[in-house]
C-alpha cells in the first residue's frame, strides 16, 4: 500500500480524535474566567482550527496541487 | 551610656521576624501570580512578533517571486510532501490535547494522571521533532537553506519553531522533575499553567507554517 494513503488516513482519523477532544476542552474552558482562561480559549480554538485544517489537508481538499 | 549597652535583637526574634514576613505567603503568590500570568503572556506576544518578521519576509519574497516555488538550476522545487507533513502535524496537536489533560489532572489532584500525559506530551513533542529531522533530510531536490528564498524561508521558519518545541521539551522534563519533588500544589502551580500555555502557542504556530508551507 502507498505509504502517503496511509499517512493520510491515520493524519485523518487522529484529526478527528484530536479535534473532538480539543473542542470538549474548549467547551469545559468556555464557564472558566481570568487572563490564563482567556489565553487558553484562543489558543484552544485555533488548535480546533488547526485540526480542521489537518483534516481537510488529509482528504486532499486542502493542499491538492496535482490536480 | 555606650554601644555595647544596646540591646541585640536574640536569634529567635529574628527567626520570629522572618517567619512574620513569609507567614501570609499563599497571599504573596496571589498577588504575583497574576503579574506573573501577564509576563508569560506579554512574552508569547513577544515570540509572536519574532515569528510574524520572519513571515512577512516570507510573503513579501513570495509575493516576488515569478514562479512558486521558485525555480533552481532550470528546474521548478517540488512541493513539500503534505500527507507526512499532516501527520507530523496532527502529532503536535495531539501533544496540545494531552498538555491541557495533563494540566486539568493537576488541578483535580490526580498525580498519576499528571505524569502520564506530561509524559505523553513530551514523548509526542519528540517524535514532531523526529518528524521534522526526516523532513529535512527528505525535501525535495533542489531545496536547501542556500538556494532559493523558499528554502531559506523554510528551512529558517521551521528552524525557529523547531528550537521552540526543543525548548518546550526541556522545559516539559523540568516541570516533570518539579511537580514530582513538591515544588507545585494543588493551588500553587503557576510554571504548569505557563508551561501548557506555551506548549499551546507553540502549537497554533505551527498551524500557521503548515498552511504555509506545504497547503498554499
Amino acid at each position: 500500500m502507498d505509504v502517503a494513503i496511509v499517512e493520510r488516513g491515520i493524519a485523518f482519523i487522529a484529526s478527528i480524535i484530536v479535534g473532538g477532544t480539543a473542542m470538549f476542552q474548549l467547551k469545559n474552558e468556555l464557564s472558566t474566567h481570568g487572563l490564563d482562561a482567556s489565553a487558553t480559549k484562543v489558543l484552544l480554538g485555533l488548535l480546533v482550527i488547526g485540526c480542521f485544517v489537518v483534516l481537510f489537508a488529509s482528504i486532499n481538499v486542502l493542499g491538492n496541487f496535482a490536480s | 551610656m555606650g554601644m555595647s549597652s544596646v540591646a541585640q535583637p536574640s536569634p529567635l526574634l529574628e527567626r520570629a521576624a522572618v517567619e512574620a514576613r513569609y507567614h501570609n505567603v499563599d497571599a504573596l503568590y496571589e498577588e504575583t501570580r497574576d503579574m506573573r500570568l501577564m509576563g508569560f503572556v506579554l512574552f508569547l506576544l513577544a515570540d509572536c512578533i519574532l515569528f510574524s518578521s520572519f513571515i512577512f519576509a516570507y510573503l513579501f519574497l513570495r509575493a516576488s517571486a515569478p514562479t512558486w516555488p521558485p525555480v533552481v538550476g532550470g528546474t521548478q522545487i517540488g512541493r513539500l510532501d503534505v500527507a507526512f507533513g499532516s501527520l507530523n502535524s496532527i502529532v503536535l496537536f495531539g501533544s496540545g490535547v494531552t498538555m491541557h489533560f495533563a494540566l486539568e489532572s493537576w488541578k483535580n489532584l490526580k498525580k498519576g494522571a499528571f505524569n502520564f500525559w506530561i509524559i505523553t506530551t513530551t514523548l509526542l513533542g519528540v517524535a514532531f521533532l523526529l518528524g521534522q529531522a526526516h523532513e529535512y533530510t527528505s525535501a525535495p531536490a533542489g531545496l536547501s537553506w542556500t538556494t532559493s528564498s523558499f528554502g531559506a524561508s523554510y528551512f529558517t521558519l521551521t528552524g525557529l519553531h523547531g528550537f521552540h518545541v526543543f525548548a518546550g521539551v526541556c522545559y516539559l522534563i523540568v516541570l516533570t522533575i518539579q511537580a514530582n519533588r513538591g515544588v507545585y500544589t494543588g493551588s500553587k502551580y503557576f510554571g504548569l499553567t505557563a508551561g501548557t500555555l506555551y506548549w499551546h502557542f507553540v502549537d497554533v504556530i505551527w498551524v500557521l507554517l503548515f498552511i504555509l508551507f506545504y497547503l498554499w
